[in-house]
């Protein structure tokens, strides 16, 4: 089997060509080593990083950014997305700060990618 | 009145660089933001993907900033947020520049100044869309701040004009917050986005990319009810007969940023026909001397790293500015490439590192870039590709290129030779 | 014109598909066409330019359907019951200027308008010209209005705190012919009192705007001619107005009228039932819509689109005033305006407006056709501007009747209206004037059964929301001490405050929307049309009215910018 894609890995989106023969293989079109990776990981578990808000109790500032620590599945990106949905953040938390500890058993956290909650203005 | 060395003018990722770079070089610097915190554009680009090149990690908009927030904040550059510049008087040492803020109105004297000054969006009525003026039209930017800072579903089914990244992301972000995005719609030929945007944020989530299409109008009174697309030809006409109306309740648009130099045209700044940013040398000084520009408002970026980057060389040449005469030699492009930044270089400068940055007019496989001064090969570059939508740049040595007052130093870009495949 | 020969003329051009009749000094044309041109055609065949004996249109238009009038969702019993003494119908100039007119009396006054703002129609959407009426003739109400109205415009403008500048009006032409040029500059001055016309040498006119194309070889320059903000001056007579004791009830519409023995007793609204003592008819576009409520149609409105581009403030420097170029053009429809290009009183240039029939009243659509016709129009006055150059467009559409005259009287059918119908330009310049006699009507109407006395505490002076930016240096200093908020830019194009915009919000007229604001203070109308701004506005009205950032409209009831919130966050964390 032979699957072109684009690397999404940097901003260079090599066009990749990654095929499979069995328990093998092989990325071509890659200039770097996280490409291969990424070719490979592609085929058999596609894995993304997911950015969004959650909902806060402060008026002032009603919603903060936050990210996923760690690649999650692509295919759970929606069920991940349900969960940072239903977070309401009652702390004036900063960057790095959980706020969902390993979402959905994934090895992930959500975690503020913001410090707006803390600033003076 | 407050004398500063070096003022910089915004406090998003190039000011922020220009100012700490200013600031290592033992200028007194001021560092002057419009908005009521420090980051630019940047705090609400919540996506990840900024820094890969300058930390080696994929940061969003605002963990990326932060960094440099902190830092400012660690040194003592004077920041004064929330304050706008009204007015700019150049006097015979340097400039006067008038502030408003909360507390009033004042002046301050600087021998410098970095315009660090972004750009802005364009809209609707400058790309010929027609028809009514409901709510919903909104300009990607304005979705991104209402859904990303002020948590407002402002779609549930829209229509995204323009592939530029901005309009990718956005496609992407309003459908992780649950929005149906019929599809983004480019009239170029070609998308003006980053491959891998194409990829994560329209692939992924299974979202139409229609080529050489589109909007011609809008309906609805009161709230948008749908818009008319339609094909164009090479010429980006529109094909009679090829009109579809869609139903969707907004309309985004990623139609094109526009360099922001209102500050720079009053104080005499020339701009350049092609990035509509000033004209500068390789110290990123304008043609008026004792200013500098940095960042977007130079020439519209791709990625925000090369825009920190460029920040801190403006803000290290603004603080080691000293008035004196100059020498140049001319940098002219053919209409292979799109732009190039610099358009001259200063020969009393170090011309070991000079660094430029150009995008291509079209995009070219196999390419190789020629640098011809006075007509003479002087070097060339190989590209797999270059396209428009990928600005590209260049550390050139000029040192012992033998430039003399008035020389001209040409780029063109020429496909490589014997290759028939590309 | 006999109409016999009216008759003749329609049998030639339609075959016995239109004919018209007079009954009660009204032409009635009747009959079915299928194209909206051809309908134009034929009640302007059977009218006369300026007569009092008015066509009414009653032929079937059988081309398109003709939309209903647009109305808000609004459904409530807020004015239900009410007795006033005068209800103005129309939140237009023509509407404002009477009702602030009418509050110099001790007189229970209600104005009506079915939109969310004043000025949301023809007031809205035109070019804020302030005319000298070279271009009419002596006989008309026209003629008569524009002459006194344009006189007012200096005290008026500085009573309601507004800006207004005589910009001047000039303009060159390609024809040869001075003798017919002085001719007409004598003729204007000396027999139909246009006391500012002047005849210039090209030297004049090329001193006057260097940035004119060069080839014009004579012009002319009306230097009374100036540039309002229509929508400025409408909404500041309106809250004028309401300092001296009147209502404005906005979001409010007219559904129909309860006339017996011709006069209107009852007014029914979305918002109650009203008791008028007297209807005045400022209804714009909907003029007769309105006076068939009121029994007392004897005209017609036929809807005439134009569109105005605005271009960048850096175009600003090429015309210093009003200009166009005058060139014989044997095509050019009778009432086409090919517009001219206009220094605003914002210093943005104005370029417009075309003029196209229309059956549809309140279609504000734009079309890339028009711009096209008013730029090939006016690049051969100056060609330094460019499409490009442009930051907005809009439509708007005017209300003529088919004389092409003002209609301002009493009702002929019913004793207890007022029409101020058919305004259409100049009409912003001559409303001051005839809002003084519409009012001085209406008052007599009224004491014909009451006593009415003079308002002696009336106060004819708004004091205007600050423009920081024009402010000495000192000056806003002050000001910006005194209240922190006029130092904090939310838009960067106009340099707006969020002082002046809370103080919008804060106006005797309060329309918490972000169009509301932006015609109050301008936040939006700049070269980035709010891309900025608008985020930020709609935080201020939210937290200025006590709403949810997610309730902010953009204008009318219906006009919502979001979908609420993104997320629900039931969960606290």
């Amino acid at each position: 089997m032979v699957k072109e894609m684009t690397c999404i890995v940097c901003p260079n989106g090599c066009l990749l060509r990654v095929e499979q023969d069995g328990e093998e293989i092989t990325v071509t079109g890659n200039t770097c080593k996280r490409g291969e990776t990424f070719g490979k990981t592609e085929l058999t578990n596609p894995m993304r990083t997911i950015c969004s808000t959650v909902r806060t109790v402060f008026s002032d500032i009603e919603v903060v950014p936050v990210r996923v620590s760690a690649e999650i599945p692509k295919g759970m990106i929606f069920p991940v997305m349900e969960e940072i949905n239903k977070v309401r953040l009652s702390e004036r938390l900063g960057i790095g700060e959980k706020v969902i500890e390993n979402v959905l058993g994934l090895n992930a956290d959500v975690i503020l990618t913001s410090n707006i909650l803390k600033e003076e203005v | 009145m407050l004398k500063y060395d070096v003022t910089v003018i915004g406090g998003g990722p190039s000011g922020l660089s220009a100012a700490l770079s200013a600031d290592r070089a033992n200028a007194k610097t001021l560092l002057i933001e419009r908005e009521a915190s420090l980051g630019g554009i940047l705090k609400q680009c919540i996506h990840d993907g900024f820094g890969l090149l300058r930390f080696g990690e994929k940061l969003s908009g605002p963990e990326y900033v932060y960094r440099d927030i902190k830092a400012v904040y660690e040194t003592d550059i004077d920041v004064s947020l929330l304050t706008f510049v009204t007015k700019t008087e150049k006097t015979d040492d340097g400039f006067i520049l008038h502030l408003v803020n909360r507390d009033g109105v004042t002046s301050v004297f600087t021998k410098t100044i970095v315009l660090c000054t972004g750009c802005r969006e364009r809209t609707a009525k400058q790309v010929k869309i027609h028809g009514t003026r409901p709510a919903g039209v909104f300009t990607a930017g304005q979705a991104q701040n209402l859904v990303n800072l002020h948590g407002l579903m402002v779609t549930k089914k829209c229509v995204i004009l323009g592939s530029g990244d901005i309009g990718l992301i956005m496609a992407r972000r309003l459908t992780l917050e649950g929005a149906e995005v019929m599809g983004v719609y480019e009239i170029k030929s070609e998308p003006s986005g980053l491959s891998r945007n194409i990829a994560q944020c329209l692939n992924d989530f299974d979202i139409p990319l229609h080529l050489s299409t589109t909007v011609k109008r809008v309906y609805g009174h009161d709230r948008l009810e749908a818009v008319e697309v339609a094909k164009v030809d090479e010429k980006m006409n529109i094909i009679p007969g090829t009109e579809e109306i869609i139903p969707c309740d907004a309309l985004i648009l990623s139609v094109g940023l526009i360099p922001e130099n209102e500050i720079a045209e009053d104080l005499g700044v020339t701009l350049d026909r092609f990035t509509k940013g000033p004209h500068t040398d390789n110290s990123f000084m304008t043609d008026v001397e004792g200013i500098f520009a940095a960042g977007n408002c130079l020439h519209v970026n791709d990625l925000v790293d090369y825009v920190s980057e460029n920040g801190a060389l403006a803000g290290k040449a603004a603080a080691e500015y000293v008035k004196k005469e100059r020498k140049y030699a001319k940098i002219t492009i053919d209409r292979t490439l799109g732009y190039i930044v610099p358009q001259e270089i200063d020969l009393t400068t170090d011309l070991s590192k000079v660094e430029m940055y150009f995008r291509s007019f079209s995009t070219v496989k196999n390419a190789v870039l020629e640098i011809k001064i006075d007509g003479n090969p002087f070097m060339e570059k190989k590209y797999m590709v270059v396209r428009p939508p990928e600005m590209e740049k260049l550390v050139l040595d000029l040192s012992s290129a033998g430039l003399t007052e008035n020389s001209v130093i040409s780029f063109g870009i020429v496909k490589k030779e014997g290759d028939i495949n590309g | 014109m006999q109409l016999k020969k009216i008759n003749e003329n329609l049998e030639k051009e339609f075959a016995g598909r239109v004919s018209a009749s007079l009954e009660d000094n009204i032409i009635h044309v009747t009959g079915e066409l299928d194209s909206w041109d051809d309908v134009i055609k034929a009640c302007t065949m059977a009218s006369e330019r300026y007569s009092k004996t008015h066509v009414v249109n009653d032929i079937r238009f059988t081309g398109a359907e003709i939309p209903e009038t647009r109305v808000p969702s609004l459904n409530d019993k807020a004015l239900d019951g009410k007795q006033v003494d005068v209800l103005v119908i129309g939140g237009g100039i023509t509407g404002v200027t009477v009702l602030r007119e009418l509050s110099k009396w001790n007189l229970k006054l209600l104005l009506v308008d079915k939109e969310a703002d004043l000025a949301y129609h023809g007031s809205g959407r035109n070019d804020g010209q302030v005319h000298c009426g070279y271009d009419l003739s002596k006989g008309n109400l026209k003629h008569e209005y524009v002459l006194k109205g344009n006189a007012m415009y200096d005290k008026v403008c500085s009573e309601l705190g507004i800006p207004f500048k005589r910009v001047g009006q000039y303009g060159g032409t390609l024809s040869d012919s001075r003798l017919a040029i002085k001719l007409f500059c004598f003729v204007k001055k000396h027999f139909h009192g246009i006391k500012d016309m002047e005849y210039l040498s090209a030297k004049r006119l090329y001193e006057i705007d260097p940035n004119l194309n060069p080839g014009l070889k004579f012009g002319t320059l009306n230097s009374s001619v100036g540039v309002v903000s229509p929508y400025e001056l409408t909404i500041a007579y309106g809250e004028n107005a309401i300092m001296n004791g009147a209502e404005i009830s906005l979001n409010t519409y007219v559904k129909d009228m309860e006339v017996f023995d011709g006069v209107i007793n009852k007014v029914m609204t979305n918002r109650g039932d009203i008791y008028p003592k007297v209807v005045i008819n400022a209804a714009g576009v909907f003029a007769e819509d309105v006076a068939k409520m009121a029994e007392d149609r004897f005209f017609s409105i036929h809807p005439r689109r134009g569109t105005n581009s605005i271009t960048d403030k850096k175009t600003g420097k090429y015309v210093k005033g009003v200009t166009s170029v005058k060139y014989h053009d044997p095509n050019a429809p009778k009432n086409t305006k090919g517009g001219g290009i206009i220094h605003t009183i914002h210093d943005n240039l104005l370029l417009g407006p075309d003029a196209v029939e229309t059956y549809e009243k309140e279609n504000f659509e734009t079309r890339q056709e028009s711009i096209n016709v008013v730029f090939n129009k006016q690049e051969k006055a100056c060609d330094k501007i460019k499409q490009s150059d442009i930051i907005t467009y809009f439509t708007g559409v005017r209300a003529p009747t088919f004389e092409e005259d003002f209609i301002l009287e009493r009702g002929r059918a019913v004793k207890n209206i007022v029409h101020l119908a058919g305004i259409q330009s100049p009409g912003l310049t001559a409303a001051p004037a005839f809002a003084i006699d519409m009012a001085e009507l209406t008052v007599n109407i009224l004491k014909e059964t009451m006593e009415v006395t003079e308002n002696t505490s009336f106060n004819p002076v708004r004091k205007p929301i600050p423009c920081l930016k024009d402010m000495p240096l000192a000056e806003r200093d002050r000001m910006i001490k005194e209240n922190p908020d006029y130092g904090i830019i939310v838009c960067r194009c106009e340099e707006i405050s969020k002082g002046e915009i809370i103080d919008a919000l804060k106006s005797p007229l309060t329309v918490p929307t972000v169009d509301g604001v932006k015609k109050r203070v301008r936040p939006g109308m700049g070269r980035c049309q709010g891309g900025f701004c608008m985020p930020q506005v709609i935080k201020i009205i939210s937290e200025t009215m006590g709403i949810p950032e997610a309730e902010v409209l953009k204008g009318n009831t219906e006009a919502f910018i979001s979908f609420g919130k993104t997320k629900g966050g039931e969960i606290d964390a």
